[in-house]
């Protein structure tokens, strides 16, 4: 395999599609829950847990891209291979497959799961599956540009329904926010550790970095990019606090569908079927990027044409969504996924940096470097 | 049967050849009359009604029989007042230009004969766009002549940048093909794209340019039609200035532009004769159209079928009572009256406009009055419906009207079965459908994605003239400025 890759000009992106990269891969299924998961480790403190995550993912981030900047042109498999060598690094690669298949299925069942409880109890569980499986294949097919695309169009056109929380803002209750920094910091750690699951998709940016154009513009996107789904998770979740009583907490599986179902107009009520419909828009960006990712990564270690993979994996997903379907083995699946994926995607980079930078320094690196 | 002929023959000779060949053609078509100048026998032959036969009389048989010394063949050419003259003895050439309404003169003993193009171009005056109406600015459409089109288009711009290149297509049935752009604006790779498209289309026979952009086309099995058709001469200049390229074709009153974006679709010329304020708020309307002409039926179908806690009691009552006596899921409601307004609108298409008009009325009133008193559709129904159909056809362009329409059907199916996410499945596959299909090799979508904010003040706003000095820079056009900015914006003081 070679480290660099060489990407032709056309299949190239600005780096300012970067910001809604990482926006279109952190919104996903994750975030209509998560209040609920902070709230129930740091209580009413939950939003410092959000803060806390947040400036740790800056960290990594900034980890990720001190790695990335000691290659010309590489993404995660290129230096893995070059730092653990061949049989390692390939191993380590499939590690990041199957962090990305396992974060889709868990997205694709956790959607089914929302539409089920909320619109359609008595649908057969492939159906959903299939509807978004036929989209994503549709779009991968396309290529990195109309993968790009779709990310960008569907990131723009979704947010129309924050105005509409005005309403919940209007009902919230101060003191629910009282006392404040009741929770430990163990708790708060603990908060922000689950925060991290809606978080997980920052390591797009390892298999995406070659594709930029300008990579010396890259940060800013990226960082702005973190910071606004960042401020998305953490306003969702004082409006959240504000507005439920800690009690409701325990009852509400998606805190915030619900915080919809107060806004009223004359001639339209009960806005959370309408966000649970609408959510398809958000979660296509994520499970697309992630398909794409997979595709591309198989196609990087195995040399597998993308479209067999596709394909594949299209289908593989799609039994295993129509056997997943109990409540108690979806949850098993982002259990695993969130705890699998914290290890990888925020504790791996500050593994990985001092080899990188051990590696690079020698002589022999010196023809990859340049 | 003679098989071949040498010349210098008998005039004779060459009348059995000719009319041997012509067996299974009515004998009375072909003139083929024989003079005798000076001593000298002239033949003179053509197919009576492709020839211009008052030319035919004044400017080739009256000189050729006035002449007071003996012919020859290079000496008609210098005498005879009817341009494009050619010598020849190519006996297979001879019958190709004699099907195209050419004359032909043989003087007995002379080595060849001399053709005179006389053809008689049959073909209707210039009229009023029917398609594409226009309410202020030019009204003129194309015609079935591609002289008359070309003449049309070359008044329009009376300047040499204006190139106009001839191709031709089809082996059985050769057809005249002319590619228009601005040298100095176009994209020559775009020029070089479609003239390969267009040289690489290896058919027997093309009908027009509409089929011929069909050929050509980078998706088949898009719905929706990548090259602008339009009938208007104003249009094709209008997006020509701009650096786009149009394709005209002989027999066909349509012009193709290319390449288009999918929001070029919903711009009209009227809209630069418009005030600049008016102009944006009626092309605003159109785009917001697409969305009601797409999507308010199966919003309907989609809520009253599954989701109807959507709808606030209060109008859940009304919309309640108007389907009271509806025995039918929304689906086959709304399919009913929708096929209706289809049939309504195919059948005025067909019929005459006369005739049309009132079936129009008639039918509108029964199928609305009579569905909603028999109980087969609710009047909430018929309102949406009325406005779907009504916003799909604020389209200006035919084609993309037409792919709305078929849209919808699907679009209420999947509502149908689905509910609102059968419908949010849609609107996504229609997005990452727009944004595969490309235009001679450039995104549909543009500007919207790859972004280019430079664009969008001119694609869904309509800017005043002078701020407009730049082109889109979607289309690459070579030279992008229009105008100096400077020299147009003069910066003047408060008059005292």
């Amino acid at each position: 395999m070679e480290i660099n890759l060489s990407i032709k000009k056309g299949q190239r992106i600005r780096a300012y599609y970067l910001f809604f990269v990482i926006i279109g891969i952190q919104i996903g299924v994750g975030f209509l829950s998560a209040p609920r998961y902070i709230f129930e480790k740091a209580h009413q403190d939950a939003w410092v847990s959000i803060i806390v995550a947040y400036l740790f993912m800056i960290l990594v981030t900034k980890v990720m891209f001190v790695i990335l900047s000691r290659y010309e042109n590489t993404d995660i498999f290129g230096i893995q291979v070059h730092v653990f060598g061949k049989w390692f690094g390939t191993l380590l690669g499939i590690v990041y497959l199957l962090l990305f298949t396992s974060e889709l299925l868990s997205l694709l069942l956790s959607y089914n799961e929302v539409v089920q409880v909320f619109i359609y109890p008595t649908m057969p569980s492939f159906v959903m599956p299939i509807l978004l499986l036929i989209l994503i294949v549709y779009s991968v097919l396309g290529g990195i540009r109309i993968v790009i695309g779709v990310v960008f169009l569907f990131v723009i056109m979704s947010p129309w329904f924050f105005p509409l929380l005005y309403d919940p803002i209007t009902r919230m209750e101060s003191a629910h926010f009282l006392p404040l920094f009741e929770a430990s910091v163990v708790d708060l750690l603990k908060g922000a550790q689950t925060t991290s699951y809606s978080f997980f998709g920052l390591e797009i940016l390892f298999i995406i970095y070659p594709f930029i154009d300008n990579k010396e513009k890259a940060k800013r996107p990226t960082y702005l990019g973190l910071t606004t789904s960042a401020l998305i998770v953490l306003v969702t979740t004082i409006i959240s606090i504000g507005y439920y009583s800690p009690n409701d907490f325990d009852l509400l599986d998606w805190p915030v569908v619900s915080l919809f179902k107060s806004v009223a107009f004359s001639f339209m009520e009960r806005f959370d079927y309408f966000i649970i419909a609408e959510w398809m828009m958000v979660v296509i960006p994520t499970a697309i990027l992630l398909m794409w990712a997979i595709v591309h990564g198989t196609e990087r270690i195995f040399q597998v044409q993308q479209k067999v993979t596709l394909y594949v994996v299209a289908a593989v997903l799609l039994v295993l969504c129509t056997f997943i379907n109990s409540i108690v083995d979806i949850q098993k699946v982002t259990d695993f996924v969130t705890t699998f994926g914290f290890w990888i995607i925020f504790v791996y980079p500050f593994v990985l940096l001092p080899l990188v930078l051990l590696k690079t320094k020698r002589k022999v690196s010196k023809e990859v470097r340049k | 049967m003679v098989t071949n002929i040498k010349f210098p023959l008998k005039v004779e000779q060459l009348e059995t050849f000719i009319k041997s060949k012509f067996e299974h053609h009515s004998e009375d078509d072909l003139i083929f009359s024989v003079y005798t100048h000076r001593n000298k026998k002239i033949a003179v032959w053509g197919i009576k009604y492709l020839i211009d036969a008052n030319r035919l009389d004044s400017a080739l048989l009256a000189p050729l029989l006035d002449h007071k010394k003996a012919w020859k063949s290079s000496l008609l050419l210098n005498v005879i007042p009817v341009e494009n003259g050619v010598i020849s003895n190519d006996i297979d050439e001879m019958f190709e230009k004699l099907i195209t309404g050419s004359v032909f003169i043989y003087i007995e003993g002379e080595n060849e004969f001399v053709t005179y193009p006389l053809a008689q171009q049959e073909e209707r005056s210039l009229d009023t766009s029917e398609t594409e109406s226009v309410i202020i600015g030019p009204q003129l459409s194309f015609t079935e002549s591609l002289s008359t089109n070309l003449n049309v288009i070359r008044k329009i711009l009376p300047t040499t940048d204006l190139v106009i290149e001839k191709l031709t297509v089809g082996k059985v049935v050769p057809r005249e093909v002319r590619i228009i752009y601005m040298k100095s604006v176009a994209n020559e790779a775009d020029v070089n794209t479609i003239r390969q498209r267009i040289q690489e289309v290896d058919v027997d026979e093309i009908e027009d340019s509409s089929a011929l952009k069909q050929y050509i086309e980078d998706s088949t099995l898009s719905l929706f039609p990548q090259f602008l058709l339009t009938e208007l001469p104003a249009h094709l200049s209008y997006t020509v200035k701009e650096g786009k390229i149009g394709v005209l074709a002989e027999n066909s009153p349509n012009a193709f532009i290319a390449p288009s974006t999918f929001f070029s679709f919903f711009e009209t010329t009227e809209d630069t004769y418009l005030r600049w304020m008016q102009a944006t708020a009626f092309r605003l309307l159109r785009i917001i159209s697409i969305a009601i002409a797409l999507f308010s039926t199966p919003l309907y179908v989609a809520i009253i079928t599954y989701q109807y806690e959507l709808v606030p009691t209060a109008l859940l009552v009304s919309i309640g009572q108007s389907r009271s006596a509806v025995p039918f899921p929304p689906i086959i409601e709304a399919l009913l009256i929708e096929m209706m307004i289809e049939l309504l609108r195919e059948a005025g298409a067909r019929l005459p406009t006369k005739i049309g008009q009132t079936m129009g009325i008639v039918g509108g009133i029964v199928i609305g009055q009579a569905a909603v008193e028999a109980g087969l559709a609710s009047n909430f129904l018929i309102i949406i419906v009325a406005a779907s159909t009504l916003a799909s056809f604020t389209t200006p362009n035919y084609l993309m009207g037409s792919s709305l329409r078929v849209i919808r059907f699907p679009m209420i199916v999947l509502a149908g079965v689905y509910g609102l996410i059968g419908v949010m499945f849609g609107i996504c596959f229609l997005l990452i459908h727009l944004l595969r299909v490309t235009s001679l090799g450039r995104p549909y979508l543009s500007p919207l994605y790859p972004l280019r904010l430079q664009d969008f003040s001119q694609v869904f706003f309509n800017p005043p003239p002078n701020k407009k000095s730049e082109r889109a820079s979607m289309y690459r056009p070579k030279d992008q400025e229009r105008f100096s900015k400077e020299d147009a914006m003069e910066k003047r003081d408060i008059e005292e």
